[in-house]
């Protein structure tokens, strides 16, 4: 059986071929099967014009080869139908005067509305941004515009974002709100180019009260993307519209990101989120398991909570992985049977980098020859990044102080707890040391 | 088909018909007008498929016939054409017209094809004087949307309620409604004209004087003015509730001289930015306004218009496009501005007549 679509597909095709180009591609080029009653075929068509034209000229043709492709249509009758595209380009674009606040009719907004901030686990690690996303809430394009969360892979960003979205619905249903991927508005970009409808896509950007956009480093890499996005922002931002972004780095550290976004971005707020201390992670695994309606013994969480660093979808696909277990066996599960289960997913054991592989990625993040790291030098810009690559040799891959003084060109290992030692304190003063060691560990991940 | 008629009626029933045939249409049929003769009459019809028409002239019809011709072609020769009677006949797939010392062979396109002309029953329908809707259409129509992202924005709206037709059109930077007196038809469900269509409405309107019946129903609206059958399509969807966001009370109204203030938004335009805006200063104390533009590849103006003024001091940016455009509509002499301050949006009325108000959206910066 074939669907009604089908159906009229395939009668326009045999159309197509009795009836001349022009008078197919006037006629019945909107034109569509709404629905299929009692063997009556309702064919939508977009103007009476089409109407009175289509039942009096074409009607036997149509006819005819809708029975002949299904033998239950009886007749056909054409009604008007709602929603006729329109394809005109438009000619000018009245800009900076702000719209009247009309109602809209309620535009698709991308968002997922399982994202609200109810369902967020605030912990020390993002109630900075957890605050910030409140207030944009409650004032949208007043109280930080535009907005920037970033942090690694799998803290919530997302979540956080399309929940003001959400919440800002629910607050101004009236108001047009959308939330796209940076992948998805450059796709948008290349498209509209292609069929040169620049200008509508333009238009469908500008139009928003609230533009949500995840993962804008991605934008760093696409020359005339960033440049359109460029000119959005702008427009937006001036007219005060609310703008909230996410990215996995600082927007200052992104590379390709030219001075003029760096400072936009700066001008709100930006905020981090970082990974879950243990106490968060923990509550985080309580609230998901209860959400799932199942009790897991303490111990159990306190494991998960433990062996599971970091991010929070790694979190939850390692309990996932504990609930299907909890499905499919009838005893209860133990903490043994879990630290079996979670090994794979565990990151205790931290996969073995070789130190050449280390000094190699941070003297290449600083800009540094490898070889000066090995070498006696006490040149600035070679002693910081030697001092980095002690301290992360040390904490992330626990190589003792020996070993790294005489991996590191035979150096002392007093040298080496002093480099670790200073890094250790300067992190807590200096923001950008902490934020070079966040990338150097993802680079190294 | 052979027939006899009247040069300049034929040359004017042309000119309107053209509008209507379209240029580039897919249907090569579309780019002409088609004449119908038959029972004493002459009838020229044309359409784009978003409107159409139909103009009845009085003929001397020898035979009876029908026959599509280039809308170019044939108003091109009726506008030379000298004489008081003009004569066509067709020959094969030629049609051949003759006027006073000049004759021509015209190339026919198929007639065949030719769409049917939308007919709407007169079962629901309003009645107003023709050159009220006109007038209103003009005061409102400029306001329509040019982009196609909100259909419902490229119309004029009209719509019937206690004996008055609003007439109102936005593109949501700003907003335009006239409201005429019906004479019959009661209330009157929103109907959304395309504002392109509603242009050619209004020339149409302003060839007769008297009262104009407009019929309608939910796709298509058509009026007969004297000879002249129109019909166009209505925009399906809902125009925006603009009643709730027009303000009640103000904190500032100035009333100028409608002629004052257009000749500076004039003069100002040389020195408006790219967003045209211009600012408005008003002083109560001084009893003055201060109109300023600035463009820094330009330069700079000020001007002060004389005013009567009620309220607090103020000091508003608009687009002078916007403003400027209100004026028009306005024949009053002076103008009256309801402001709420900077950043609210401004309602121009004419001083006296209330039928009319403008609703501009101020600018940002």
């Amino acid at each position: 059986m074939t669907t009604t679509k089908e159906l009229w597909e395939n009668a326009l095709v045999e159309l197509e071929l009795t009836i001349s180009k022009p008078n197919f591609n006037t006629w019945f080029k909107d034109t569509h099967v709404v629905r299929v009653e009692d063997g009556v075929v309702y064919l939508g068509v977009p103007s009476q014009f089409a109407r009175d034209w289509l039942s009096t000229k074409f009607h036997k043709d149509i006819l005819r080869s809708l029975r002949g492709l299904s033998d239950s249509v009886r007749s056909v009758e054409y009604v008007i139908s709602r929603g006729v595209k329109k394809t005109d380009e438009p000619k000018t674009v009245p800009s900076a005067p702000s719209e009247l606040p009309l109602e809209n009719v309620h535009a698709k907004t991308n968002l997922n509305p399982r994202f609200t901030l109810q369902t967020f686990i605030v912990g020390p690690f993002n109630e900075l941004a957890h605050a910030a996303a409140q207030a944009v809430i409650r004032k949208p394009g007043i109280a930080y515009n535009p907005l920037l969360i970033y942090g690694p892979t799998g803290l919530g960003k997302t979540h956080l974002i399309q929940s003001i979205g959400n919440h800002f619905r629910i607050n101004a249903p009236d108001r047009k709100v959308q939330y796209v991927t940076s992948e998805k508005f450059s796709m948008d970009y290349v498209s509209s180019i292609q069929s040169g409808k620049i200008q509508s896509f333009k238009e469908k950007y500008r139009q928003y009260d609230l533009l949500i956009m995840d993962d804008v480093q991605f934008l760093a890499k696409m020359e005339k993307t960033k440049e359109e996005f460029f000119h959005l922002f702008n427009y937006l931002h001036d007219g005060n519209k609310q703008l909230v972004f996410s990215s996995d780095q600082h927007p200052n550290v992104i590379q390709n990101l030219e001075d003029r976004l760096k400072s936009r971005f700066s001008a709100g707020m930006i905020v981090s989120v970082t990974p879950p201390d243990h106490e968060s992670r923990l509550a985080i695994v309580r609230s998901k398991a209860s959400a799932h309606g199942v009790v897991l013994p303490d111990e159990v969480l306190e494991y998960l909570a433990t062996a599971v660093e970091g991010n929070v979808r790694e979190l939850e696909g390692a309990l996932n992985l504990l609930l299907i277990q909890l499905e499919i066996r009838t005893e209860p599960l133990t903490i043994n049977d879990a630290k079996t289960l979670l090994r794979g997913a565990s990151n205790m054991t931290r996969k073995s980098v070789s130190v050449q592989e280390v000094v190699k990625t941070i003297a290449g993040f600083y800009g540094v020859e490898e070889g000066s790291i090995y070498e006696k030098t006490r040149r600035k810009e070679v002693v910081r990044p030697r001092q980095v690559i002690m301290f992360l040799l040390r904490e992330d891959f626990k190589i003792s102080f020996p070993t790294i003084g005489e991996k590191l060109g035979g150096r002392d290992h007093t040298t080496v707890i002093h480099s670790c030692e200073k890094i250790r304190t300067n992190i807590q003063t200096d923001s950008v040391l902490s934020q070079e060691l966040q990338q150097i560990r993802l680079m190294l991940k | 088909m052979k027939f006899e008629t009247s040069t300049e009626q034929l040359f004017t029933a042309t000119t309107i018909a053209s509008r209507f045939a379209e240029k580039r249409a897919n249907l090569p049929v579309l780019q002409s007008v088609l004449l119908v003769a038959e029972g004493g009459r002459l009838s020229l019809r044309a359409t784009n498929l978003e409107c159409g028409v139909e103009i009845i002239v009085p003929a001397k019809v020898t035979t009876e016939g029908v026959v599509a011709i280039p809308a170019g072609v044939l108003s091109g020769f009726l506008s030379n054409a000298r004489g008081k009677v003009v004569s066509g006949v067709l020959e094969g797939e030629v049609f051949k017209i003759e006027a006073e010392r000049a004759a021509a062979s015209m190339k026919t396109i198929p007639h065949e094809d030719f769409p049917l002309l939308p007919r709407v029953s007169a079962e629901k329908a309003f009645t107003v004087k023709s050159s009220d809707l006109s007038r209103a259409i003009r005061n409102v129509a400029y306001c329509a949307s040019t982009s196609a992202v909100k259909p419902e924005l490229q119309s004029v709206l009209l719509q019937g309620e206690g004996g008055k037709l609003l007439v109102a059109a936005t593109d949501s930077f700003r907003l335009a409604e006239k409201s005429i007196s019906l004479r019959s038809g009661g209330s009157v469900p929103q109907l959304l004209l395309p504002a392109r269509n509603a242009a050619e409405l209004m020339r149409i309107l302003d060839t007769t004087n008297g009262d104009v019946e407009v019929y309608y129903n939910e796709n298509q609206i058509s009026t007969h003015v004297d000879n002249t059958y129109y019909t166009s399509r209505l925009i399906d969807g809902t125009f925006p509730n603009y009643h709730q966001i027009i303000p009640k009370t103000f904190l500032t109204e100035a009333v100028v001289l409608r002629e004052d203030l257009s000749a500076s938004l004039k003069s100002l335009s040389v020195f408006a930015d790219k967003f045209s805006q211009v600012s408005l200063a008003i002083d109560p104390v001084k009893k003055t306004i201060l109109l300023s533009s600035r463009n820094p590849d330009v330069g700079e103006q000020t001007s002060s218009l004389r005013a009567t003024i009620v309220g607090e001091e103020t000091t508003m940016s608009f687009n002078g496009r916007y403003l400027a455009d209100s004026l028009q509509a306005i024949t009053g002499e002076s103008v009256r501005l309801h402001a709420n301050g900077a950043g609210k949006p401004m309602l121009i009325k004419d001083a006296v007549d209330e039928s009319f108000f403008y609703l501009a959206m101020p600018m940002n910066r």
